[in-house]
C-alpha cells in the first residue's frame, strides 16, 4: 500500500473547494464558500460556528443530504458529487450515522425496533453480539421494548446513536445531538460518542454550539461566515472561540 | 379574519380541491338526475300535447285498476263510437288503436332493443293525426306500414323495406311506405312505433271492433268542456272523458309518475354519496382542526371568543360546501346526458330534448352541497373551539375525547393488525403502514368508514342478487314439472304477454303431451283499495307441468276453480283474513264484479301463483284478459328435447316471433343474466359513493403525510429510498381500504342475511352468499387503495429533505 493510498483511506470523508449558494442573483446567499476539509477515519471531530455560519449546511453536504453548489465531497472513497438521488440513499443507508437535535425516533416503533431501523430498512440481519455489546455500551437494555413516547429525552437521545452505530457507518454525523438535554443528559451522550471513537473505531463528525461539548473531540473546525476560520485539535477550544470572537 | 382564511385555503389548495371534489360528486348526481329527469319529463310535454291537439275530446279506458294492466280487452266498441257520433255539437269521432305489440324485421329480430316497448297504430282521420311523414307516406293498403324515424335509423329500415308486426293475431309481414315523426319528435322514449291501417291495426292487436281510444272534434261553437260533458253523460263508467288539453295533462302526469320511479332510484345513490362525502368532510375538518391546534390556541391567546373560532371554521365549510355544490352543479349539467347514455345501454332509451335546469334543481343542489358540508364541519368546529388557549404554548395539547367516540378505536387496531399481516411479511414498509394505520385510529376509522358504506351496499345488494337467483333455481327445479316454457322474448317482457292462439298452435306439434297457459292480472277486493295480484290458469292440465305446494287442498282443488273458484296464496289469505269455503268478491279490470269461493290455500314458495288463482277461462270472460303471460309445455313420454323444441321454435318463428321457448335450465341462466344486467346498472351507480371515499382517503393520507413530514425526512435520510416511501405510503393505503372493505363486506352481508331472513322469512327466499363476487370486492377495494394512494406516495417520495429535516 502506498503512502498516498493509506492517506486516502485515512481521510474517510473530504470536501474540496466546496461552496454553497441559496437562491439566485443579488438575492444569493453564500452559506459555504471555499470550505476544504479533511476528516480522518477513527476520529472525533467538532464544528462549531457562530448561527448561521454553515454548520448545519457544512454537514448536510458532507452526509450527501445536499449538494454543494461547487466543489466536491468524497464519503469512504465515493465520489459524492454526480450520483444520483438512489445511490446517494444507498451510500446514506449503508456507510452513514445520523444523530438529530430532535432525537427523530419513529414513535410507532419500540426502541429497539428503532435502533434496528437502518438494517430493516436495507433487509439486512442484525449481528446478535454486535447489537448486544452495543446496548450494554448505551445501557437501555431494560428499555428496548418501550416506545419513544416512554423514555426520556436522554434515553431517547441514546437510542438514536444506538441506530446510528448499528450498522457499522464508515461516519457518523450528528447535528448538535444534545441541544435538547440538561447537562447530565448530554454528558451521557457525548461520553458515549467518544466511546465509540475509542472501543470500536468510530468515525463521528458533530456540530456543536456548546464549548463543553466540543471538549470530548479530538479535533475543532471553526466556521465563519461559510468559511473554516480555525482547524486544530480539541484542547484549544476556548483559545480557538476567543480568537474567532475577537477576529470578528 | 376573512384575508387569513382565504389566504389558509390557498395554501391548502390541494385538500380543498380533494374535499370539494367530494362533495361535488354527490351533488352532481343528484342535479343530474334532476336534469335528466327534467329533461325527459319536457320532452313528453312536448309529444303529448302536440299529439292531442286536433282533439277536443278523447275517450279511454278508465283503467280504475291501475294503467300497467295490460293486454286487456278495450271496453270502447262501435256501438260506444256510434253513441259519441250521435250527440249533438260532434263534428267528427273516430276510434284508433294505439297497442303494444312487437315489431321485428324479417329474421325475427326485434327492432327495439332492452327493454324499450313498441306499439302499433292506426290511422286516423287527418284532424286527429299525430303521425306526420318524414318521407313516403302514411299506409293506405293492408300490406303497408309507416315506422317511426328513430327506429328506422337505428336499424337502417328504409322504404320499400318490410317488417313484421306480431301482436295478438299470427304475425304478418308489412312493406315499409313511410318513416314518421309523432308528435313532432324523433324518438319516442326509445320506443317503436308502426303505423298501419285501421282494420289491419285491430286484427293485429286482437282488438276487431274495439279501439283503444276514440277522438272526437267539436261543432264550431261547442267548447271541448261543454261537449266533454255532453260525451261523458252517454258513456259507462268503463271508459274515461277527457278534454284534449286535459288528456295532454293526464298523460304527462302519468308519465312524471313514471319517471318518479327513475329519479327516486337514482337520487338514492346520490344521497349514498352525499353520505359518503360528509364523512370525508368531517374526517378533514377533524384532521385540520387537531393540526391547527396550536394556531388556534394562538388565537385564543389574542383574545378570540369560542364563537369567533366557532364562526370561522364553520365559514369555511359554508365556502367549501357553495363550491363544492357548484362544482357539482356543473358536473351534473355533463353527467345528465352521460346517466342517458347509462339507461341507454341498459336498454331504457328515453327522448330528451336539450338541458332543462329549473331553478329547483340549482337551489336544492346549492342548499343541499351547504348543508351536508355545514353538517359534516360541526363537530370538528365545536372541537375547535375546546382548544385552550394554553395550546398555544405547549406542544401535543390532546383535546377531550367524547365518550361515544371511543369505542370506536377499538375495533381498528385489530383489525388492522389483522389486515397489516397482510403487508408486515414485506418487511420494514409493511410494518411502518401497519402501525401508521393504527396511530389514530379515529381517523384510519372515518376513512375507512366512507368506504364501508358503498361497500356495504354493493355487498348487500350482491347477497339479495344471488339469494333472488337461488331462489328461481330452487323454484323452478321444484315446482316446474314440464319441458318448456314459453313466453315473449323481450327481456324482462313477462308482463308484455304472448298471443292466446300459441298453445293450441303448439298442441299440434308430435310428441308435445301438454300446453297449458297461465296469464297474470289483478283484481281489487271489495272494500280494498290495493290491487290482489292474480295468476290463472286452464285447471284441467296446470297440475301436470306444475307442483303446487297446498296448505289446504290437493290437485283435485284445481277443479274446484272451474266453478268460480279461487286458490289463495297463505300470506295473503292471513293478513286478509280468508278461509276455505269464503267468498271474496272482486272488480274486475273490465269493471264486472265476480263471486269467487276459496277453494284451497298454497304456501308462499309458489311463487308463480300470486294472490289469487283463478280459471282461466273466468279470466278471459270476466277480467277482459286477452293475451297469456307463458305457456309450459310437457313432452310424451319418452319424446327427447331435441326432437320437439326445434319443432317449437320453427311454430313459434313463423307465426308468432315475439315469443321464445326455453328450457328449465335455459329459464334459469337467463333470469340469472337479467338479475345480473340490473346488478351491473347498481354498481355502476355505487361505483360514485366508492370513487368518492377514495377522494377520503387520498385526502386523509395527503394530511397525515404532512404531519409526519419530520419523520418521512429521517427515514430519507437514513437510507430509505423513494420507492421504499411510496410503499409504504400505498400499504398503509390498502390496508385502510380493507378495514373499510371487510367491514363493509360484514355489514353488507349480515345485513342482507337479516333482512332476507325476518322480511322474507317463509316466502321460500333461498339464502346464497356469493363468495366469489365477494373475493372480487375485496380485491376491488384494495386495488381502490392502490389507486388512491398513488399521488399522496407520490408526494411524500418528492418529499424535499432538508426541508423535511428542518421541521417546517
Ligand atoms: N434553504 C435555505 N434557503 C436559503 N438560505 C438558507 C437555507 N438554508 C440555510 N440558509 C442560509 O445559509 C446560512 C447557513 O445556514 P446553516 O443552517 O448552515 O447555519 P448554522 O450554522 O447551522 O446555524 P445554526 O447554528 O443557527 O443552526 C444561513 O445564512 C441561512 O440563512
Ligand atoms: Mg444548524
Amino acid at each position: 500500500m502506498s503512502a498516498a493510498d493509506s492517506n486516502l483511506q485515512d481521510k474517510i470523508v473530504a470536501a474540496d473547494s466546496v461552496c454553497r449558494r441559496y437562491g439566485e442573483g443579488p438575492a444569493a446567499v453564500e452559506a459555504l464558500t471555499d470550505v476544504t476539509v479533511q476528516f480522518a477515519r477513527g476520529r472525533f471531530a467538532a464544528i462549531m460556528g457562530p448561527s448561521g455560519s454553515g454548520k448545519s449546511t457544512l454537514m448536510h453536504i458532507l452526509a450527501g443530504l445536499d449538494r454543494p453548489t461547487s466543489g466536491t465531497v468524497t464519503l469512504d472513497g465515493t465520489e459524492l458529487t454526480g450520483l444520483d438521488d438512489r445511490r446517494l440513499t444507498l451510500l446514506r443507508r449503508d456507510r452513514v450515522g445520523f444523530i438529530f437535535q430532535t432525537f427523530n425516533l419513529l414513535p410507532v416503533l419500540s426502541a429497539q425496533e428503532n435502533i434496528l431501523l437502518p438494517l430493516s430498512i436495507a433487509g439486512r440481519k442484525p449481528e446478535r453480539e454486535w447489537f448486544d455489546r452495543l446496548i450494554d455500551t448505551i445501557g437501555i437494555r431494560d428499555r428496548l421494548s418501550h416506545r419513544p413516547a416512554e423514555l426520556s429525552g436522554g434515553q431517547q437521545q441514546r437510542v438514536a446513536v444506538a441506530r446510528a452505530l448499528i450498522s457499522r457507518p464508515a461516519v457518523v454525523f450528528a447535528d448538535e445531538p444534545t441541544g435538547n438535554l440538561d447537562s447530565k443528559a448530554s454528558g451521557d451522550v457525548l461520553a458515549l460518542l467518544r466511546q465509540a471513537v475509542d472501543d470500536f473505531s468510530q468515525t463521528v463528525v458533530m456540530v456543536t454550539h456548546e464549548a463543553h461539548a466540543a471538549g470530548f473531540a479530538d479535533r475543532l473546525i471553526l466556521l465563519s461566515d461559510g468559511r473554516v476560520a480555525h482547524d486544530g485539535d480539541g484542547s484549544s477550544v476556548e483559545a480557538a472561540l476567543e480568537r474567532v470572537k475577537s477576529g470578528d | 379574519m376573512l384575508d387569513l382564511l382565504l389566504r389558509g385555503f390557498l395554501q391548502r389548495k390541494l385538500r380543498v380541491i380533494l374535499t370539494a371534489v367530494a362533495i361535488a360528486l354527490g351533488v352532481a348526481l343528484m342535479s343530474g338526475t334532476y336534469i335528466l329527469t327534467d329533461t325527459i319529463n319536457s320532452a313528453f310535454a312536448g309529444i303529448f300535447t302536440i299529439a292531442n291537439k286536433g282533439h277536443d275530446v278523447v275517450v279511454t279506458p278508465s283503467q280504475r285498476l291501475g294503467s300497467r294492466v295490460r293486454s286487456q280487452v278495450s271496453p270502447i266498441d262501435e256501438a260506444m263510437l256510434a253513441r259519441v257520433r250521435s250527440v249533438p255539437g260532434v263534428a267528427e269521432a273516430s276510434g284508433s288503436i294505439f297497442e303494444f305489440a312487437a315489431l321485428l324485421d324479417t329474421h325475427g329480430k326485434r327492432l327495439t332493443t332492452g327493454g324499450a316497448p313498441a306499439f302499433v297504430a292506426s290511422v286516423v282521420p287527418k284532424r286527429f293525426e299525430s303521425f306526420s311523414p318524414v318521407s313516403g307516406r302514411l299506409p293506405a293498403g293492408a300490406g303497408e306500414a309507416a315506422i317511426d324515424q328513430f327506429t328506422a335509423e337505428r336499424t337502417s329500415l328504409k322504404l320499400g323495406r318490410q317488417i313484421v308486426v306480431a301482436g295478438s293475431a299470427v304475425a304478418r309481414r308489412y312493406t315499409i311506405v313511410g318513416i314518421v315523426q309523432y308528435g313532432g319528435a324523433q324518438s319516442f322514449g326509445g320506443a317503436a312505433a308502426a303505423v298501419l291501417l285501421l282494420g289491419e291495426a285491430q286484427r293485429v292487436t286482437g282488438e276487431l271492433g274495439r279501439y283503444s281510444q276514440l277522438d272526437v272534434a267539436a261543432r264550431s261553437g261547442v267548447t271541448p268542456q261543454a261537449l266533454r260533458a255532453r260525451i261523458r253523460a252517454v258513456l259507462p263508467s268503463t271508459v274515461e272523458v277527457r278534454t284534449g288539453a286535459q288528456q295532454a295533462a293526464k298523460e304527462t302526469t302519468t308519465l312524471e309518475e313514471n319517471l318518479s320511479f327513475l329519479r327516486t332510484f337514482l337520487l338514492i345513490f346520490a344521497y349514498v354519496a352525499l353520505f359518503v362525502g360528509a364523512f370525508i368532510i368531517f374526517n378533514t375538518f377533524s384532521i385540520t382542526v387537531a393540526q391547527r391546534t396550536r394556531e388556534f390556541g394562538l388565537l385564543r391567546t389574542l383574545g378570540s371568543s369560542r364563537r369567533q373560532i366557532l364562526r370561522s371554521v364553520l365559514f369555511e365549510g359554508a365556502l367549501l360546501g357553495v363550491g363544492g355544490a357548484a362544482l357539482g352543479l356543473l358536473g351534473g349539467i355533463l353527467l345528465a346526458p352521460a346517466l342517458d347514455e347509462l339507461f341507454k345501454s341498459f336498454g331504457a332509451d328515453l327522448p330528451t330534448s336539450g338541458t332543462v335546469l329549473h331553478t329547483r334543481t340549482i337551489v336544492v343542489s346549492l342548499l343541499v352541497g351547504l348543508g351536508v358540508t355545514l353538517l359534516a364541519s360541526l363537530l370538528p368546529a365545536r372541537r375547535a373551539t375546546r382548544v385552550p388557549p394554553i395550546a398555544a404554548m405547549r406542544e401535543g395539547v390532546e383535546l377531550p375525547r367524547r365518550r361515544w367516540l371511543r369505542w370506536r378505536p377499538r375495533v381498528v387496531p385489530a383489525l388492522a393488525r389483522a389486515v397489516g399481516a397482510l403487508v408486515a411479511w414485506r418487511g420494514i414498509t409493511g410494518r411502518l403502514a401497519r402501525e401508521n394505520a393504527i396511530r389514530q385510529p379515529g381517523r384510519t376509522m372515518v376513512t375507512a368508514a366512507a368506504l364501508t358504506v358503498g361497500l356495504a351496499l354493493v355487498a348487500f345488494v350482491a347477497v339479495l342478487a344471488d339469494g333472488t337467483k337461488a331462489t328461481i333455481d330452487q323454484a323452478v327445479s321444484r315446482s316446474f314439472a314440464g319441458n318448456l316454457i314459453v313466453e315473449s322474448s323481450q327481456s324482462g317482457g313477462r308482463e308484455q304477454g304472448i298471443p292466446a292462439l300459441i298453445a293450441p298452435a303448439l298442441r299440434r306439434v308430435p310428441g308435445i303431451a301438454t300446453v297449458t297457459p297461465i296469464a297474470f292480472t289483478v283484481g281489487r277486493p271489495r272494500g280494498s283499495s290495493e290491487n290482489a295480484t292474480i295468476t290463472a290458469v286452464d285447471p284441467a292440465t296446470f297440475g301436470q307441468v306444475y307442483r303446487i305446494e297446498w296448505k289446504q287442498g290437493s290437485s283435485a282443488t284445481l277443479q274446484a276453480l272451474e266453478a268460480n273458484g279461487a286458490i289463495v296464496s297463505e300470506g295473503y289469505a292471513k293478513s286478509h283474513r280468508l278461509k276455505v269455503g269464503q267468498t271474496v268478491t272482486l272488480l274486475t279490470p273490465t269493471e264486472r264484479h265476480v263471486s269467487l269461493i276459496v277453494s284451497g290455500i298454497v304456501t308462499d314458495r309458489t311463487r308463480l301463483l300470486g294472490n289469487m288463482t283463478i280459471s282461466l277461462a273466468l279470466a278471459r270472460a270476466a277480467f277482459g284478459q286477452r293475451e297469456d303471460a307463458l305457456d309450459f309445455v310437457k313432452y310424451a313420454p319418452g319424446v327427447s328435447n331435441a326432437q320437439v323444441q326445434p319443432v317449437v321454435d320453427r311454430v313459434l318463428a313463423q307465426g308468432f316471433p315475439q315469443a321464445k321457448s326455453r328450457t328449465a335450465a335455459q329459464f334459469k341462466q337467463e333470469e340469472g343474466e337479467q338479475i345480473n344486467t340490473l346488478l351491473a346498472l347498481i354498481y355502476v351507480l355505487l361505483a360514485l359513493s366508492v370513487i368518492v371515499s377514495l377522494f377520503g382517503i387520498v385526502n386523509t393520507l395527503v394530511l397525515s403525510i404532512y404531519e409526519r413530514t419530520r419523520e418521512l425526512g429521517m427515514l430519507r435520510a437514513i437510507g430509505t429510498s423513494r420507492r421504499q416511501v411510496r410503499q409504504m405510503i400505498r400499504y398503509e393505503s390498502v390496508i385502510t381500504s380493507l378495514i373499510g372493505g371487510v367491514l363493509g363486506l360484514v355489514i353488507g352481508v349480515v345485513g342482507a342475511v337479516l333482512v332476507t331472513t325476518f322480511a322474507l322469512s317463509g316466502s321460500g327466499f333461498v339464502q346464497s352468499i356469493p363468495l366469489g363476487t365477494l373475493a372480487i370486492l375485496l380485491v376491488v377495494a384494495a386495488l381502490a387503495g392502490l389507486l388512491a394512494a398513488q399521488l399522496p406516495a407520490r408526494r411524500a417520495a418528492r418529499l424535499d429533505l432538508l426541508q423535511a429535516l428542518a421541521g417546517e
